[in-house]
């Protein structure tokens, strides 16, 4: 209990911080949409003399992307990158801070088990992200229902938006995975970009030839929102891969962390 | 000179990653060109022309012509750019405080050169690193673009983007070395300095999906080397450069002076 307060007080700034982004994020783009709709509406009936195939080249259709859900899932791209960044940043950190800041050996000579150790920082590190997570979904609806000319589907909002937590749980579980396994990590921040931006951009690739296989590479595919909208639930096949995925990385940590050779100062 | 020699070596590897980052960047972007090529282009960019703005700024095409290779690179440029900017960031935060990070600071300093030299060496070393990351961008994007160029011109217009793209790793690197210079926590310099790139990223999308904010552009360096202006323009904005010129100026005194009286923290 001592360890899993200690890391919610030592990472309060930061959970703060990233929370207030993404709200400020959030707020930003949905402000935006007022304007860009009465402009969409207008681009919608110039587009009607075009034909199918160049409609489909431009690789988003704007029947939906006028709606306020739409253009919420096209700002969600920028979102779930910096949750991506914040759950990653967390999760490799978390672990290997201690050796980095030359904390382990007063921590591991402690009367608790490594397997405590671990879970009270991923105790920890789960409600930082679920404290987030509440934030921003409870600013994402108020945005929402201030800017939205109409009616829109609320449950699809909310799934939409709860996917960003999905996405930061995978990353959270990678990061944690990623410093148990390297010996030692010296810069967090370069280690948790680099994979993140390669996700990424491995996603952008992956969404621009509509390859199944490849989507399963990549978490920021695993949630596409016009099949949220339309169908109101995730797909079955990526939800798994989601629990398997974070399940089998948990373990492993746990595993490879009992094991783990660190060295003190 | 040890320094500088220490330092080139120490950012070798991240250097050499970056690269293949940024050839794979180039390579899988003008990938997705020769795909685009099959649709149409020029009814593509009659129906591109006619777009609101807001909804170019999605696309990420703004005015620019997508029918020819170098138009279609120009929206390739500004994630490329963007990548520039984050490895330089990283690189010139990470290079002053790296030593404290590491506790390698003590050892340094009680060498008998002074703070001025030090930082000087290391600066160096970055700007030859951003340097080379620049002629792989450089060297990627002629080979890529010229493929289907079709014996048109691109070697000038990719130069001047990459001039652009040069000045703009010039500015984020001065911003990390200034923040760790003048920031208490060596620790947490890295990451603040590519909070702020995200920011102003972020800011310069906002500025092209809304007419009103047109007023903000003045304070986001990603909206100075623009690939739509330089394009149709031919050249650089002089109020950009000169901005530029402040900004960087500025921030490396800023570096300097602060990290000369920096009280380390051991």
């Amino acid at each position: 209990m001592n360890m899993f307060l200690h890391e919610l007080k030592a990472y309060r700034k930061s959970t703060l911080i990233w929370t207030v982004s993404l709200v400020a994020m959030v707020v930003l783009f949905l402000s935006m949409f007022p304007s860009f709709s009465k402009d969409a509406e207008e681009f919608k009936t110039l587009l009607e003399g075009f034909p199918a195939e160049l409609r489909k080249a431009i690789g988003l259709s704007v029947d939906s992307i006028a709606t306020l859900l739409g253009f919420f899932s096209y700002s969600f791209l920028y979102l779930k990158l910096a949750g991506a960044i914040q759950a990653m940043n967390l999760g490799t950190s978390i672990l290997s801070k201690e050796s980095r800041e030359k904390t382990a050996d007063f921590l591991l000579t402690k009367p608790v088990t490594r397997t405590q150790i671990v879970t009270s920082k991923l105790m920890a590190a789960l409600v930082s992200l679920i404290f987030t997570n509440l934030v921003f979904i409870a600013a994402t609806f108020v945005m929402a229902s201030l800017v939205a000319g109409d009616e829109f589907n609320k449950e699809a909002l909310f799934l939409i938006a709860l996917s960003l937590f999905m996405i930061q749980l995978m990353f959270l579980a990678l990061g944690i995975l990623v410093s148990v396994i390297f010996p030692r990590i010296k810069s967090v921040i370069s280690v948790s970009l680099g994979t993140v931006f390669g996700f990424f951009m491995l996603g952008m690739i992956s969404s621009t030839t509509d390859d199944k296989a490849l989507r399963y590479l990549t978490p920021f595919n695993y949630f596409d929102s016009a099949h949220i909208t339309e169908n109101l639930s995730y797909e079955n096949s990526f939800l798994l891969t989601v629990v398997l995925f974070i399940i089998a990385a948990i373990l492993a940590s746990y595993y490879f962390y009992t094991k783990k050779d660190v060295h003190s100062v | 000179m040890n320094i500088f020699k220490r330092e080139m070596k120490a950012n070798r590897k991240s250097l050499i990653i970056w690269s293949i980052g940024v050839i794979f960047m180039v390579a899988s972007g003008m990938g997705k060109y020769s795909s685009l090529e099959g649709a149409g282009g020029q009814s593509m960019n009659a129906l591109m022309a006619d777009m609101p703005k807001s909804l170019q700024a999605i696309m990420g095409t703004g005015s620019l012509d997508l029918s020819t290779p170098i138009g279609y690179y120009g929206v390739l440029f500004l994630y490329l750019a963007v990548m520039a900017a984050i490895h330089a960031a990283m690189l010139g935060s990470n290079i002053i405080s790296k030593e404290e990070r590491d506790k390698t600071i003590e050892f340094l300093l009680v060498k008998p050169i002074s703070r001025t030299r030090m930082m000087t060496s290391k600066l160096v070393a970055a700007l030859v690193n951003i340097v080379i990351f620049n002629l792989v961008t450089f060297a990627s994007s002629v080979g890529l673009v010229q493929k289907f160029a079709d014996g048109e011109e691109v070697i000038g217009d990719i130069s001047m983007l990459m001039g652009g793209m040069f000045i703009l790793q010039l500015i984020f690197l001065v911003i990390g070395t200034a923040i760790a210079a003048f920031f208490k926590n060596a620790k947490k310099a890295t990451s603040l300095a590519t909070g702020i790139l995200l920011f102003l990223f972020i800011i310069s999308i906002a500025i092209d999906m809304n007419e009103k904010l047109d007023g903000l552009k003045y304070f986001t360096p990603f909206k100075y080397f623009d690939a739509k202006l330089m394009l149709k323009e031919g050249g650089f904005e002089p109020l950009y450069l000169g901005l530029s010129a402040i900004v960087f100026v500025g921030l490396t005194i800023v570096t300097y002076t602060f990290y000369r009286k920096r009280d380390m923290n051991i």
